[in-house]
């Protein structure tokens, strides 16, 4: 009888490890802990307000493009993602504090910030301008835009680089835009809406979503173009996810996904190099 | 990037762009204090008043005003209104918000500053032939303003705070120009520091200030300083 119980017990106890091995080899994850915050997890910020690329549906859900795209990366990697809606001028310091593992919110490339976190570019993107249906003031060109009341969001590069621009237009002798800056880009097309302001100056894509369902029209885009890439503080999970992305372009996935919502490819970029990388 | 950069607190410490800021954060918030003051006097008395044709419109408002968050009220009056064919510039929008709000927690304060003055100095001012306004104006709110000021100095303080929400409908208060100075080098700390330290000098003034106007209206109540208690000592 002893003897019985003890095959069972032993018996028991090699199934149950063995389907822990195999649990494990299943989804073992590509990366560890540290270079990740959490083990087991990748922590995404993101700032849903700009439909089609990342928004919340009515039913308080993230959809958009770019979820889409951390939703595959991480599994590809076996790593479970967890989303961080924020406020854009929180991530980049919530970065630094090691409050997230990776910033996908469309951030746009530049040489300074490509110093303090390791960018790996994946998306086509450029300022765009969003006015009333119809188009009511005839903007045109940024020039049209001078004296106008102009919303934009707050210490991004849309903000920055319509201020340069704006500087540049009254030191020819054009009338300076009044910028308004507000908390987040659905803010800014809320003030829009109620013609608080008579532009909002945000990204191609969400320009462009606008302009096809009818609410605002794209005036001007392809302003200072810059692909949006992802940020990493960790330069081996930079690396880690560039290799996924170079994979889900050799198997057709990152074709896809990108024609699924009309979002335009890195491959234009003058700096693309054929592979996805650090740069 | 990392650890505290002295050059970095020292520079933003003297940054006319952040010095813009609490200008702004200044005159928003005496503006708002005024407005709200008035309207706070002006409720309060209706709200005092026997007849219910004035106290219901007082009422309304402090239920209105003190019931919902100041932020909806900013984003109501900001983006809402407009739906409907009312459009105010962020300035008005502001001072609206910020003042009613503000009116709305004062006639609470006013109202219990007045009822704290002695019901005899009511009858004596009526029998001595004053009306309802040289009463109030020479007798009653000179009493009240002992009580009323402590509490409307906390407002006060408290005020040029919550100025800071103007920024969620664009207006470029202290608040607002600090995030905007942070996507430069990021150096966050350093920035909030400095802010914060505006903030502490502004209130920090305004409790000597309220000091000062406290002293004065304390006058005919403390005993070191009483007609009385000179003459007492005199003749010790």
């Amino acid at each position: 009888m002893r003897r019985t119980l003890v095959c069972i017990l032993v018996a028991g106890l090699v199934v149950s490890q063995a389907a822990l091995v195999c649990a494990q080899t299943k989804g073992t994850p590509l990366v560890g802990s540290p270079p990740l915050l959490l083990p087991g997890k990748l922590i995404i910020a993101i700032n849903a307000t700009i439909p089609p690329v990342q928004y919340i549906d009515d039913k308080g859900n993230l959809r958009g493009m770019r979820v889409e795209l951390g939703d595959e990366i991480a599994r590809r990697l076996n790593l479970e993602a967890n989303w961080v809606n924020i406020q854009f001028e929180a991530m980049i310091p919530g970065l630094q504090g090691s409050r997230w593992d990776m910033i996908n919110t469309g951030l746009f490339y530049t040489e300074e910030r490509a110093k303090i976190m390791s960018l790996v570019p994946y998306e086509l993107q450029a300022i765009s301008v969003s006015v009333p249906k119809g188009n009511p003031h005839k903007v045109k060109s940024t020039e049209d835009m001078a004296g106008k009341v102009v919303a934009v969001e707050v210490a991004g590069y849309e903000e920055r680089n319509i201020k340069a621009i704006n500087q540049e237009q009254v030191a020819r002798g054009l009338r300076p835009m009044d910028i308004r800056t507000f908390n987040t880009f659905a803010d800014c097309y809320q003030a829009l809406k109620a013609g608080q302001v008579e532009a909002v100056v945000s990204v191609d894509a969400t320009g462009k979503y606008y302009q096809d369902r009818g609410d605002f029209e794209r005036a001007i885009f392809g302003l200072k173009g810059s692909p949006a890439s992802l940020a990493f503080k960790s330069k081996e999970l930079a690396e880690a996810v560039a290799k996924i992305l170079n994979n889900m372009k050799q198997d057709g996935s990152y074709d896809k996904l990108f024609d699924k919502w009309g979002v335009a490819k890195i491959f234009g970029w003058e700096k693309w190099t054929g592979s996805f990388k650090i740069h | 990037m990392k650890g505290w950069d002295w050059s970095s607190f020292l520079e933003y410490l003297v940054s006319p762009y952040l010095l813009e800021g609490v200008w702004v954060t200044i005159w928003l918030t005496a503006a708002s204090l005024l407005i709200g003051v008035v309207c706070g006097l002006i409720v309060a008395l209706l709200r005092m008043s026997k007849s219910p044709v004035l106290q219901m419109p007082a009422r309304l408002y402090t239920w209105v005003w003190r019931g919902t968050p100041l932020l909806v009220q900013l984003i109501i009056l900001y983006t809402g209104l407009p739906q409907i064919g009312i459009k105010l510039s962020v300035v008005q929008c502001s001072l609206i918000g910020l003042g009613f709000n503000e009116g709305a927690y004062l006639s609470e304060i006013i109202r219990a500053g007045i009822m704290s003055v002695d019901r005899g100095q009511f009858n004596a001012a009526r029998a001595l032939g004053m009306n309802y306004r040289v009463m109030m104006q020479r007798i009653i709110l000179p009493q009240a303003a002992r009580i009323i000021v402590p509490d409307l100095g906390n407002r006060f303080n408290g005020l040029l705070k919550f100025s800071s929400l103007a920024s969620v409908i664009s207006l470029e208060e202290l608040m607002r120009r600090a995030q905007m100075l942070t996507q430069v080098k990021f150096a966050v700390l350093e920035i909030f520091i400095v802010t914060s330290i505006y903030y502490l000098v502004l209130t920090t003034i305004w409790g000597v200030a309220q000091a000062r106007i406290e002293e004065y209206f304390e006058r005919g109540y403390s005993q070191k300083n009483s007609s009385r208690a000179k003459t007492l000592a005199r003749t010790a």
